[in-house]
């Protein structure tokens, strides 16, 4: 199969994937936070990997991500992404105690473990669903935490892409906390190594 | 007035007027500038990977470091530059996610970008005067013609001129 080449049925199910994922984490993030969380639609695009950078918003936007490397059956990428404000108010949320008079440098160490705590769930709870899909085993590594620029992430992305071909299939979707002051949305991106996507769909018939 | 150029993911430019060439979001990526001073006439490249010869159809030049630095010379020359006048400088290359006792593998491609950009410009013969590469941050660079100094911003540290 052509790398880009891939039908509507199979846009599909990819979406599909992403959508039982982003139930399963929105699930998973409910219950550690105690709060409502909503989930967007997910997309499933097919975008030329030059139009990264820009895709989500400005490339300079400051930005937290999480990810997490899945290897097996499913090699991938799972990554969490989160406007840098929000991802201190999660932080927060999840912290739910004031830690403002500690040294600044414990705090940030806090507030970094706390949302490496938070894309673990997510990210878990979304590699969960791919393997009761699938049956497929995919053992998952710690989370590792970034803080920069929306850009430099999406360059990776690209990069990752970039071995094989010049378009990106992207599974893409949001989630929401209710009932706070600020609100929180995040994106998950799902980055298959070269090659994994096709044994993924394969596995789900299309 | 200089007029700025944004350099996009695998783009190359070479230009002869006062402008501003500019890459927002480096991550693994290398953004390398190969400039004459004297004839006055710079480029910009944004290399993503290190070798063309792991891909199939090579549709734009610029994302990989041996095919983005020989075009790049071949532009400057077409603009008047001489290859004894040429200088290099790069940026970026970092590896923002570090797994704990993993081999990263794609992760780690920035290295590679740094590594493979540099055998390139040996190849070739131009010096690399300087350079801001590897850790964890990602950078976005602006690179002044005909100042030649390659400012990299860098996320929560601040700016530095190359």
């Amino acid at each position: 199969m052509e790398w880009g080449d891939f039908s509507n049925l199979q846009l599909d199910a990819v979406r599909e994937v992403g959508n039982i994922g982003t139930g399963n984490a929105a699930t998973a993030l409910s219950q550690l936070l105690g709060r409502a969380v909503d989930m967007g639609v997910p997309e499933a695009d097919l975008i030329p990997i030059y139009e990264l950078a820009g895709r989500y918003g400005s490339p300079e936007t400051p930005v937290c991500a999480v990810l997490i490397r899945a290897e097996g059956d499913f090699p991938c990428n799972l990554i969490f992404v989160i406007d840098e404000g929000a991802g201190q108010e999660l932080a927060n949320l999840l912290i739910a105690m004031d830690i403002s008079t500690l040294d600044p440098e414990l705090q940030i160490q806090m507030r970094d473990s706390a949302l490496g705590e938070v894309g673990n769930i997510i990210l878990g709870a979304f590699l969960n669903a791919i393997s009761m899909l699938t049956g497929y085993v995919m053992p998952a590594s710690v989370p590792a935490v970034a803080h920069d620029m929306l850009g430099s992430v999406m360059d990776i992305v690209a990069s990752i892409f970039g071995v094989i071909g010049d378009t990106a299939l992207l599974v893409k979707t949001s989630l929401q906390v209710k009932d706070v002051e600020c609100e929180v949305n995040g994106n998950v991106i799902m980055v298959p190594d070269p090659g994994s996507l096709e044994t993924l769909l394969q596995k789900l018939g299309v | 007035m200089a007029q700025t150029i944004h350099v996009g993911m695998a783009d190359l430019v070479a230009v002869k007027v006062p402008s501003l060439l500019v890459t927002l979001g480096l991550g693994s990526c290398i953004g390398v500038v190969i400039y004459d001073p004297r004839n006055k006439v710079a480029g910009m490249a944004h290399i993503m990977l290190p070798d063309s010869r792991d891909a199939g159809a090579v549709l734009k030049p610029g994302k990989f470091a041996d095919t983005a630095v020989p075009r790049l010379l071949q532009e400057l020359s077409a603009l008047g530059a001489l290859p004894s006048n040429l200088q290099a400088k790069i940026a970026g290359g970092a590896q923002m996610f570090n797994i704990p006792g993993k081999d990263s593998g794609l992760l780690a491609v920035g290295a590679r970008n740094i590594e493979a950009t540099k055998r390139w410009l040996a190849h070739f013969n131009v010096p690399l005067v300087a350079e801001d590469t590897g850790g964890n941050k990602g950078r976005s660079i602006e690179f002044n013609v005909p100042l030649w100094n390659l400012s990299v911003k860098v996320l929560g540290v601040g700016v530095k001129e190359l």
